[in-house]
């Protein structure tokens, strides 16, 4: 794929002398918008379909809890429908992302690869510390309920609100304040109520970023 | 109304092209040369002579590792490459808005 390109010059007669200045913006806008879109690792479309992933993970969950008396929690069949939507998305993600950086060295590859780490380490933090509440017998309610439900989505979205404001990416950061005000808010659903409440929010948040993204790309 | 003459270097449909598609990538980053012949669809031939114009010019720098089928040539745009692009834009508006 990287093969060397031969040295053999071919004849070019692209010298521009014909090129009038309204067909030069227009050529300089298509190229523009063409590079953006390739090197796009989450183009709209994509953030539409993990909206509707994360509704309906977050909505087998609730499903599972709804009806519980007392609340126990997630189900194993929720939890197995959650983690395979999850895995599906995880492939979709890593799929299309590579596909958007084939080629790309420097320094942002690197940059998006601690990112990624970090999100892992947070994500990982989250449950760990669920355990720990767990071993120290506090109510499932919380444990299995509110805490997992929107855990997450508050450390997550402060992480992600931090690294967005050092990089000046003023769209990543309001969805990540939107992303933990909607995790802050939805925990007064309760622990059955906070599934939905939280799964709706998420595909909001998720569909109002594609949209901005693409009204982006149009302008 | 006085407008800037265009840079003719980037003023040609294909190098228009390969500044505009290396300028959407964080200064610093590389492209590998068969990523970018994709993108814009130019044979290598076409594509390395537009490529050592602007690297004459001083807007791109190219990088070669490794030699034969495994070896890879990468494409950066310049900082001075940055800021011409941005110049020619700057006089491309100047142009329009004075029609």
């Amino acid at each position: 794929m990287n093969a060397e390109p031969s040295t053999s010059n071919s004849a070019t007669a692209d010298d521009g002398g014909e090129l009038d200045p309204t067909a030069a913006a227009a050529i300089l806008a298509q190229a523009t918008r063409q590079a953006k879109a390739e090197f796009d690792p989450s183009p709209p479309w994509r953030l539409v379909v993990i909206a509707f992933v994360v509704l309906l993970a977050y909505g087998s969950l609730w499903l599972s809890v709804r009806g519980q008396h007392p609340y126990s929690g997630p189900t194993a069949w929720g939890l197995v429908v959650t983690f395979a939507l999850i895995a599906v998305l995880i492939a979709v993600s890593a799929s299309s992302a590579r596909r958007a950086t084939t080629g790309i060295t420097g320094p942002s590859v690197r940059q998006r690869r601690t990112v990624a780490a970090a999100i892992i380490t947070v994500f990982i933090a989250v449950y760990v510390f669920a355990g720990a509440l767990k071993h120290l017998g506090v109510d499932p309610a919380i444990v299995s309920g509110v805490y997992p439900a929107v855990g997450l989505l508050i450390i997550g979205g402060a992480a992600g609100a931090g690294l967005a404001a050092a990089k000046e990416e003023w769209l990543d950061l309001g969805t990540a304040l939107a992303i933990m005000l909607a995790g802050a808010i939805c925990a007064f659903a309760g622990p059955v109520g906070v599934w939905l409440a939280a799964g709706i929010s998420l595909f909001v948040i998720v569909c109002a970023r594609a949209a901005v993204l693409a009204w982006r790309r149009r302008a | 109304m006085h407008s800037e003459p265009l840079d003719p270097v980037i003023h040609a449909p294909a190098r228009l092209r390969i500044v505009a598609t290396l300028a959407t990538l964080p200064a610093g980053d590389e492209l590998s040369f068969t990523r970018l012949q994709d993108i814009l669809e130019l044979t290598p031939g076409n594509l390395i002579t537009h490529l050592r114009k602007l690297e004459d010019a001083g807007y791109v720098s190219t990088e070669k590792t490794g030699n034969g089928t495994a070896g890879k040539t990468t494409v950066a745009l310049t900082g001075a490459g940055r800021k011409a692009l941005d110049e020619y834009t700057q006089a491309l508006r100047g142009l329009l808005d004075g029609l």
